[in-house]
């Protein structure tokens, strides 16, 4: 299939101009990552779920008003993080993040997740919001700096310093200290 | 963590690096520092470790629904442009706090407010438009046709129409004015019908201005009038200007004002009905009382003796019941003559036509008057801005808070849901 052979943005661009196969593999490409994105960040599996219908049915509506400024991972993600900010804001609990982070990993799936994971979450969860994101969107959704700081709206060096805050402190936290 | 700061690398770098984020001649330092310097090689296996580690939150992948539903709303959107509601938040009926989220909603409320101030504002301002309206109409005399309202004295509005002081006064070159019989003037013309004062104006924009202006006095001679004033006004280069008052007798003056719209455009005409039957009657009565008053006295006086102060007295009060009935046969005299002859105001204005070099005034002086102008201009314009700011700004920093306030709001959030 020739449509593998394009990139993202080759894609996002088809699409605009009609080729409904682009779509059906961008959202083949983003599918997982994107359910992981809204999984990783909220708590219950099927809202995550919802979310990322949510999120390719927003790029399917707005695909007219798409401009190719950045990457597209960067205009999906950005697209996923305010999705997520509306998200926590409406279930009022955005204070309660932390503790939330702490609990589900307990009562969610605990059996999906290894001890491992579980304690991933807990540390996760003592960063500070904005550090939490970056690392996330670093190890998770693999983005590079520069996506990151479209997503975020903020200066790449911001986007690095804060990268390696984070990352210090989560090692603080999970790896021994030799 | 901790870096030694003589150290050629710091750990955010190393980062960096790891993430294929440094630049490439930096990366190649770093990738041949690496080999040889042990605690760069720690730190760096500190974040593979760290990065693996962080990899064992896993989630599990989303259901096979999820494809069904996205390819479902793919294949309903006929149109791309198309919205495609889906999806749990989409069907919920209304939700108010994503509305009221929306900065659209919230630039709507604020047009749809200031529509409103204007629509309740505008009824007041049609109704002062057409107050306005209403009055320049009853100025110009268009409310109703001038036959009609010969009959109405009381709603028809005089207009003073009095010579500007610059005229000249020319009085002297009027004709002499034809002097009215005095027999006929104490005379009330119709005793039975109502006794009307008619006052007439005229604003004439003649193009012949020397003929129309010596048409004007032989037309109020030739109706049995004369002219009461007459002042003309001649400056250079502006148009000539004649203004006259005549003396109309009341029966000739429908002829007289027909045969003076001849003269050219007729810009304005009032005419006014002033009822004085009333004053008549009246002073008429007193008339008679006094001159009753006056004849008692007299016969008083002849049959009658007393003492010589009585006497004066009595006279002394002939004496002024006599100047009464004077005063008020002249008063008598003036009103019959005053219903008898109407007055007419001719403003007789020349069509001026632009004279090429006709101006005296110098360039020089003409540049200096254009100087002191614009000085002035200047001044008035900073005294207008001023008061103008004065005036409007007050309510211009009320509104622009009320509406600025919402709007500053709505944008705070929209910054901090952008941010996420």
């Amino acid at each position: 299939m020739a449509l593998f052979m394009n990139s993202d943005d080759q894609l996002i661009l088809e699409f605009q101009q009609g080729a409904r196969e682009a779509f059906v593999e961008l959202f083949e490409r983003y599918r997982e990552p994107i359910y992981g994105f809204f999984r990783r960040r909220l708590e219950h599996p099927a809202r995550a779920e919802e979310l990322a219908q949510e999120c390719f049915l927003a790029l399917l509506q707005n695909v007219q008003r798409y401009e190719p400024r950045a990457s597209f991972r960067s205009y999906l993600y950005g697209i996923a993080i305010h999705m997520v900010a509306a998200e926590r804001r409406k279930s009022g609990r955005e204070v309660a993040e932390n503790e939330k982070l702490d609990s589900r990993a307990v009562e969610g799936n605990a059996a999906e997740n290894s001890d491992a994971g579980i304690w991933v979450r807990n540390a996760l969860g003592h960063l500070e919001q904005s550090e939490r994101e970056i690392l996330m969107l670093r190890e998770y959704e693999q983005l590079s700096y520069g996506e990151i700081a479209a997503v975020l709206r903020m200066p790449v060096n911001t986007v690095r310093s804060r990268l390696f805050r984070a990352r210090a402190a989560l090692k603080n936290q999970l790896l021994p200290v030799k | 963590m901790e870096r030694n700061a003589q150290h050629a690398f710091d750990a955010e770098e190393v980062m960096a690096y790891l993430d294929g984020e440094l630049e490439a001649r930096r990366a190649a330092a770093l990738a041949a520092h690496l080999v040889s310097c042990s605690e760069c090689q720690e730190v760096a296996q500190g974040f593979r470790a760290l990065s693996e580690r962080m990899l064992s939150f896993e989630v599990e992948r989303p259901s096979v629904g999820m494809n069904e539903t996205m390819l479902a709303a793919l294949n309903s959107s006929n149109s791309l442009k198309k919205t495609v509601p889906s999806g749990s938040e989409q069907n919920k009926p209304w939700n108010w706090r994503r509305m009221f989220a929306r900065p659209y909603v919230w630039a709507f409320a604020g047009l749809a407010v200031v529509a409103l101030i204007f629509y309740a504002s505008i009824p007041n301002l049609l109704t002062a438009h057409k107050a306005a309206e209403l009055a320049v109409q009853r100025a110009t005399g268009l409310s109703a046709p001038l036959e009609d309202r010969q009959a109405f004295s009381a709603t028809t509005f005089k207009t003073p129409t009095e010579p500007s002081g610059t005229d000249a006064i020319v009085g002297g070159a009027a004709p002499e004015p034809a002097s009215p019989a005095s027999g006929d003037e104490l005379k009330a013309p119709e005793n039975v019908g109502p006794m009307i004062v008619q006052t007439a104006s005229l604003n004439i924009l003649a193009a012949n201005y020397n003929e129309a202006s010596t048409a004007i006095e032989k037309l109020a001679a030739v109706h049995g009038g004369y002219v009461e004033k007459l002042g003309a006004s001649a400056q250079t280069g502006n148009a000539r200007a004649l203004s006259a008052t005549l003396r109309i007798p009341t029966k000739q003056l429908d002829g007289f004002l027909a045969d003076v719209r001849k003269l050219g455009h007729v810009e304005r005409e009032d005419r006014e009905n002033e009822q004085v039957s009333d004053q008549y009657v009246d002073l008429q009565a007193r008339l008679k009382s006094a001159r009753a008053t006056e004849q008692r006295l007299i016969e008083l006086l002849g049959t009658r003796t007393g003492k010589l102060q009585d006497v004066l007295e009595a006279e002394r009060e002939l004496a002024r019941i006599r100047g009464e009935i004077e005063s008020m046969q002249g008063q008598s005299a003036l009103l019959v003559h005053r219903v008898n002859y109407a007055t007419v105001q001719v403003n007789l204005n020349e069509e001026y036509r632009q004279v090429l070099g006709s101006g005296t005034v110098s360039t020089g002086t003409k540049i200096r008057n254009a100087l002191v102008e614009g000085f002035t201009n200047l001044e008035e314009g900073a005294v207008a801005l001023l008061v103008f700011v004065f005036a409007v700004g007050p309510s211009l920093l009320f509104w622009v808070a009320i509406l600025l306030a919402p709007g500053w709001f709505v944008w705070k959030r929209f910054r901090v849901r952008a941010r996420g």
